[in-house]
Formats: structure tokens, sequence, C-alpha cells
């Protein structure tokens, strides 16, 4: 038996190590076929196996492997951002959050897909086109750094029984944005007055926890004619007097629908579940939020489905359509990826419309189309009529991307909830609307300040 | 010859005379010395790949003072650290102060007696962040099963809990105590068990009270467990993200938030790790003399449990 020495032991380290260093090359070429995904898992279960099914007919079709892993929403997000940072990194990942791209690609951490766009660029919608480009500080450019593979919107979900029961028909409602969240307001008094102890008018997400609050806020902002509050070049316009006017417009109206009574107290402190939960449980009559999940999740349940109106934006009080923030589902290759080759392949098959509209219908059409032909021409998007007015909203209505698109630092006050806080400093700090206002335009400023884009 | 080198090594003389490499082997010679490296190798690779580095890796991504800049210019950065001090301070000392407490009901005879603590350790035994929803869900001012019971019983709605910055606290570090004080019961529990019965015998042939017995026998055998049991507990509280992510969410208006949850919602929400990880770092004046006391502790010479 020969005795383990210093010098056998480091024979032994240096062989292996030699062996390693010449095999590498042959291994990464049997692996370059494959390509490490990282997906989000679905809000329903068809979409997680609408996926398998994508992956499972693309390496049919390509010969190519996928080594994907579905993994929930918030490991994912912390996943990506840890891979992200450690350079240890997959071929291809979902956007999680929202913004996660525009942030990765400000910082130079993502791989330039143009290519991948061109391949279908005549079929996207130009709010998906614009969400796609992003700008990077190292290059000082805006190019593709995402592929957009679904859209989604905010509509109106409302109970027709409750609107009813109050009296109501749904032909009631006024077609104008104060006007027609109002008009929940009278819904709320005549239920009350028929002993609804807890029902309340208005489902607005008055909160600081998640996306929803800024999604709401957003919305209002918009169809006060605040639109313009950052622009393509990257620009804030909080010296547009028209903006301010329209921001503080967004920081009285829901607000003080909350004072009033109108939105449920614990509102102030929701998280992304609870207005679904509050909906579902009939405590409030109508809910403005994302996609039409709140439909989706209650699918097998034939008669309250077909019990809620989903409704596209009221028009703005002037009477103008109000066009629909959509935020993409984006798809990115960051800078380190082993397989880029293989990840882009997999994009390009992904975005034919006809691959990705079976892929969005398999997900029982929660998350719609990026490209408008594919709403057009299937007649299955506007069979249901929450799908019909979902689409009709987020595709085929006039629509805008997320301010964020345009510069990363309105990411940062998203997720510091700026404009949500100051709906708080109103509705319990005690704060007038102007004054919130102004305390979230000089945070607003100071996070833009640390952004600045460089104009061509 | 082992034992004759360890022998040579305690005479300086001898030392001299061995070569300083030979010197730092300890006394083994040949294989014994590669049998030696060869068993430690582990130990240190798993030691410098699951401590050194991710302690230091975490040191150089928190290193960059601007980090700091940024940081204390976050509005919500001073109402946090206070929230932390509030959270740590109530929470660790009512908890193990409870703990001690039920440690010493759970020293009853009596079947009904460890039927309840089997009961009783359920919160921790459970998955927290179920029974954290359905408190956060209990404590819903509108349909919450709390204030409907409130409603029910006195015809009154009972505060929305969620709603207010004081409230919100206190639910999450209510949630953080009935999660972790059946933990902490039983290591004092266990502590208490190894009392030697005679004590008591003893002091009960002297008269003694049960207060007196606690004062006399319980708190200075207890009382090195219970300081080493409330610094862990300190750490351990310092990191607990999941009590007030999802009792509070950090809100009302970012008005809960403590250093845990705020270094995730930096790292992961904004996309700065770094500057998650230098909310974090920002803990290390309390942290650092807290592990130099419970260090000190450990190595005591006067063992008492």
């Amino acid at each position: 038996m020969n005795t383990l020495g210093r010098r056998s032991v480091l024979r032994a380290s240096l062989g292996l190590a030699t062996g390693a260093a010449l095999a590498r090359p042959y291994i990464a070429n049997a692996a370059a076929k494959t390509a490490t995904v990282w997906w989000v898992q679905g809000f329903a279960q068809e979409e997680d196996v609408a996926f398998r099914q994508l992956v499972a007919e693309y390496e049919k079709a390509s010969a190519n492997t996928i080594d994907y892993s579905v993994v929930p929403y918030a490991p994912l997000r912390q996943k990506i951002v840890s891979a992200i940072t450690s350079g240890s990194v997959p071929d291809l990942i979902p956007s999680t959050p929202a913004e996660a791209y525009v942030l990765f690609a400000w910082d130079d951490k993502l791989v330039d897909v143009s290519d991948v766009v061109a391949t279908q660029k005549h079929e996207y919608s130009e709010t998906a086109l614009l969400s796609a480009s992003c700008y990077n500080r190292i290059e000082k450019t805006r190019s593709y750094y995402g592929i957009p593979f679904t859209s989604a919107s905010l509509p109106n979900h409302i109970w027709r029984p409750l609107v009813e029961k109050a009296g109501f028909k749904m032909e009631d409602i006024p077609k104008t944005w104060d006007a027609y969240y109002d008009f929940f307001k009278d819904v709320q008094k005549k239920l009350r007055a028929q002993g609804e102890r807890k029902v309340y008018g208005l489902g607005l997400q008055v909160t600081t926890n998640g996306n929803d609050p800024n999604n709401v806020f957003n919305y209002f902002l918009i169809a006060y004619g605040g639109v313009g509050i950052v622009t393509k070049d990257g620009r804030l316009h909080l010296d547009d007097p028209q903006v301010r006017d329209a921001a503080i417009k967004a920081m009285t109206y829901p607000t003080t629908a909350y004072k009033d009574g109108f939105v449920p107290p614990g509102a102030v402190n929701w998280n992304d579940a609870d207005d679904n939960n509050a909906f579902h449980a009939r405590q409030i009559v109508m809910d403005l939020d994302g996609t039409i999940s709140t439909e989706v999740a209650i699918i097998k349940d034939r008669e309250d489905y077909d019990n809620i109106v989903t409704m596209g934006l009221p028009l703005s009080n002037d009477g103008k359509p109000v066009p629909a923030q959509v935020a993409n589902g984006i798809a990115m290759i960051p800078k380190g990826a082993k397989n880029p080759d293989v990840a882009k392949d997999f994009l390009k098959y992904l975005i034919q419309p006809q691959v990705s509209n079976d892929y969005l219908k398999a997900g029982l059409g929660r998350n719609i189309p990026a490209m408008p032909s594919i709403a057009k021409n299937d007649p299955w998007w506007s069979a249901d009529p929450h799908r019909k007015a979902y689409v009709e909203q987020g595709l085929l209505g006039p629509t805008v991307p997320e301010f964020f698109v345009y510069n990363p630092a309105y990411a940062q006050a998203r997720n510091e909830h700026v404009w949500s806080v100051g709906w708080n400093d109103i509705m319990q700090g005690g704060m007038t609307p102007q004054a919130a206002a102004e305390k979230a335009f000089k945070r607003v400023e100071e996070i833009f300040a640390k952004y600045p884009i460089v104009q061509s | 010859m082992a034992s004759a080198s360890v022998i040579g090594f305690s005479s300086p003389a001898v030392a001299r005379r061995i070569a300083p490499w030979r010197y730092l082997q300890g006394g083994l010679k040949g294989s014994e010395y590669n049998w030696a490296i060869a068993f430690l190798v582990p130990y240190v690779a798993v030691f410098l790949t699951f401590v050194v580095y991710p302690a230091f890796y975490g040191l150089w991504m928190g290193s960059d003072p601007s980090l700091y800049t940024e940081l204390f210019s976050d509005p919500i950065y001073q109402s946090t650290v206070v929230n932390t001090l509030l959270f740590i301070g109530i929470a660790v000392n009512l908890k193990m102060f409870c703990a001690l407490l039920m440690s010493g009901f759970f020293m009853r005879r009596g079947w009904w007696v460890k039927a309840l603590l089997m009961i009783y350790v359920l919160p921790w035994a459970v998955p927290a962040l179920p029974t954290f929803i359905s408190i956060h869900w209990m404590l819903n001012g509108e349909w919450g099963l709390l204030n409907n019971a409130i409603y029910q019983i006195f015809n009154v709605d009972g505060p929305s809990w969620l709603n207010s910055r004081w409230f919100a606290l206190g639910s999450a570090i209510y949630s953080h105590i009935w999660k972790w004080m059946p933990f902490w019961t039983v290591i004092l529990l266990a502590g208490r068990m190894a009392i030697p019965q005679e004590l008591y015998d003893a002091a009960k042939v002297d008269g003694a009270s049960g207060w007196r017995q606690f004062v006399h026998i319980n708190f200075p055998l207890l009382a090195n467990l219970y300081l080493i049991c409330t610094l862990l507990s300190t750490i351990f509280t310092l990191g607990d993200f999941n009590s007030v992510f999802f009792i509070s969410g950090g809100g009302p208006a970012n008005s809960t938030h403590v250093l845990a949850t705020l270094g995730i919602r930096d790292a992961f929400d904004l996309a700065k790790p770094r500057l998650g990880v230098a909310a974090v770092m920002s803990a290390l004046p309390l942290m650092i003399p807290v592990v130099i006391v419970l260090m000190r502790k450990l190595r005591t010479a006067e063992v008492q449990l």
C-alpha cells in the first residue's frame, strides 16, 4: 500500500487541475446547444404548463436544449439580482420585477438584443418597442436590451350584482374619469342604506406596498394630463405646470375618496394580494388592478366569473381617450451568459406571432400579446368578455409605456413609493395635497439627479 | 518518537536545534503530518468558503463610503433605525422574560403540562410565512378575524391594526414573540432541568419560599444561560425579516421598516445590492459589542449552566 505523502498529494492535485483545464473546452463545446433559463412562475398553473409546452416544442424544432427552472416571482427577483451582481448568470431571464431590465441596461449588464427584435419589429406595437429600448450609461446610447413577449395593463373590475343591488344598471356608469369613479361612491351609499355594513365603493390601492399603488397613481396622473412627466429623452418635467397640476389632482382624488370613507381604511397598508381578496369577498364594488388575474382566479366558478365586468378606462374629464400605461413582459440576456446564441434563438422562436399566441392562449390570456396582429387575427381574444375588454384596453386602444423605460430614475421613485407616501402624508399625516405633492416632487427630482442621460 | 519530540519542544535548548519548519509542524513527522493536513483541509475549505469568503465579500460590497451617503440620505433611514432599536429592545427582552417565566411553568409535573408544552411549541414548529400571512389577514381592519370578533362581542369596530405606525410595529413585535418564545422557553427549560434537585430540596428544608428559591437558586444558575440566550436572540432578531415584511410590509408609508427589511428593499426592489448590504452593515456598531460580550461570556471560566 502506498503511503500518502505530501508529494503524492501535490502530484495528484496537479494532475487533476491539468486534466480539468485540458478537458474544459470540450465540456463547453458539448454544452454549447443548451441554454439555461430561469422563468417566472405563472399566476395560474396553466401558464407554467404553457411554458413547458413551449420549451418542448422549441427543443423538438431546434434540437437545442433549454435547461429551465420555473421560480416564484419574489424569489426569482432575488435570484436575478444576486446572479447579475455576482456575474454567475443564466442565459435567459424574464425581467422580474418589471423594471429590472431598465436598471440592468443602465449599468451595461445586458446583451444588446436588437437582432432578435428586428425579426418581428414590424409586428410589435409602438409601445412594446418603446418598452424594449433602454439607455445604457456606459455606451451613452439607447438600444434594445429586452424582448417584449407579453403586455399588461390595469382594467377596472366591477361586481355587476353589487351595482344592480344598489339599484343601478351597468349602462348608468358615466363615461368620464371623475364621474366614473364617483358613481361607485353612490353605489356604496345605496348598499350601506340596505345594511351592507362593510362594503366599499372603490378598491383604490392607496398603499405603499408592491406595484399596485404606483400603477394606480400613474393612471390617475395620465388621466389628468400628466403623461408628459417623463419624456422619451429621459427628462423629468416637473417644471411643466400641466404635469404639476395633474400630479396634484392624482394626489387629491384617491385620498379624498379615502378620507370620505369610500375606500377601505385598511387599503393604506394593503399588499398586492389584499385588493384581490377584498374584491373576491365582495367587500369592494370595483378594483382598478393589473391584468385579468382577478377574473382568471375564479374561472372555474362560472357564475362569479360571469358576474364580474371587466372594463377599460373611462375618458378623461374633458372627454378624450386616456391611454393605458402598459407594462410589457420582457425577456433579457445578461452579459456573461455562456450560450447567448441559443438564448437568442429561443427568443426568436418565442416571439413568432403564432408561437406567442399559442403560449399566451394556453396561459388563459391573463397576459395579452405585445403584437396587435395576434389579437386582431384570432377571434379567441374577443370570444370572452373579459379578454375582449382587456385586449381593447391594453393592446388595441391607445397605450403608453411605463415611465421608467425613458429613465430608470422613475423605477427608483416607484420602488421608494414616493407618490403613495405622498398619499399617506395626506390621509394620515394631515398634509394638503399641494404640500404632499411638493414633498414628492423634491424627492423625485433628487432621484432623477442621480440618473443623468446624455442627450445626443 | 512523538512523545520524545513533544518533550524536546518543551526544552528551548532542543527547540533551537530544530529547523523552524519542523517547529511549525507541531512535532508531527513524515506521513503523520500529511495525514493531519489531509484531515484539516476539508474543514479549512468549508470555513473559508462558507464563513470567511461571504463575510469578506459582504464587507467588500459595503465598503464604498458613497453608499452610506446615499443610505443616510434616504428619507426613511432614521425612522428605520429607531424601529430596529425598538423592535430588538422590546421583542428580545419581553420574549426572553416571558420564556423564563414559562420555562418555570413547564417544570411542573403532570401529563397535562407535557401535553400543553407540545401545543405551546407549535408556533415555533410551523412554517413562518403562512402563519405571518394569516396574522396579517387576521389584523385586517375591515374583515379580519380579530376585528370581527371585537364587533361580535362588543358591537364596536376595532382599530385598523396595520394603519398606524405604532400598532403595525407592535403587531410585528407581537408576531415575532409569538413565533420565537416557545424556542427560547425550551432552551431555558433545558437549563432549569440541569439544576440538581438536591438544591431545591435543601432550600425547602431551610424553609425557602418559591420566590427565594428563584432568587437564590434559579436566577444565579440561569443567569449566564439567560444572558447568552438574550445576546443570541439579539443577533437573530436583528436579522428577522419575516416578522416585519409579512405582517406590516414595512408600511404604512414605509414607517415600520427595520434594517433587515430596508436592506432587502434596497438590494432587490431597488436592485442595489451594495446599498442593501450597507443598510445591514450600518447595524455593525450595535452588533460588534454584542458579539464581543457573547464571546467573552462563552469562554467564561466560571461555568454556571
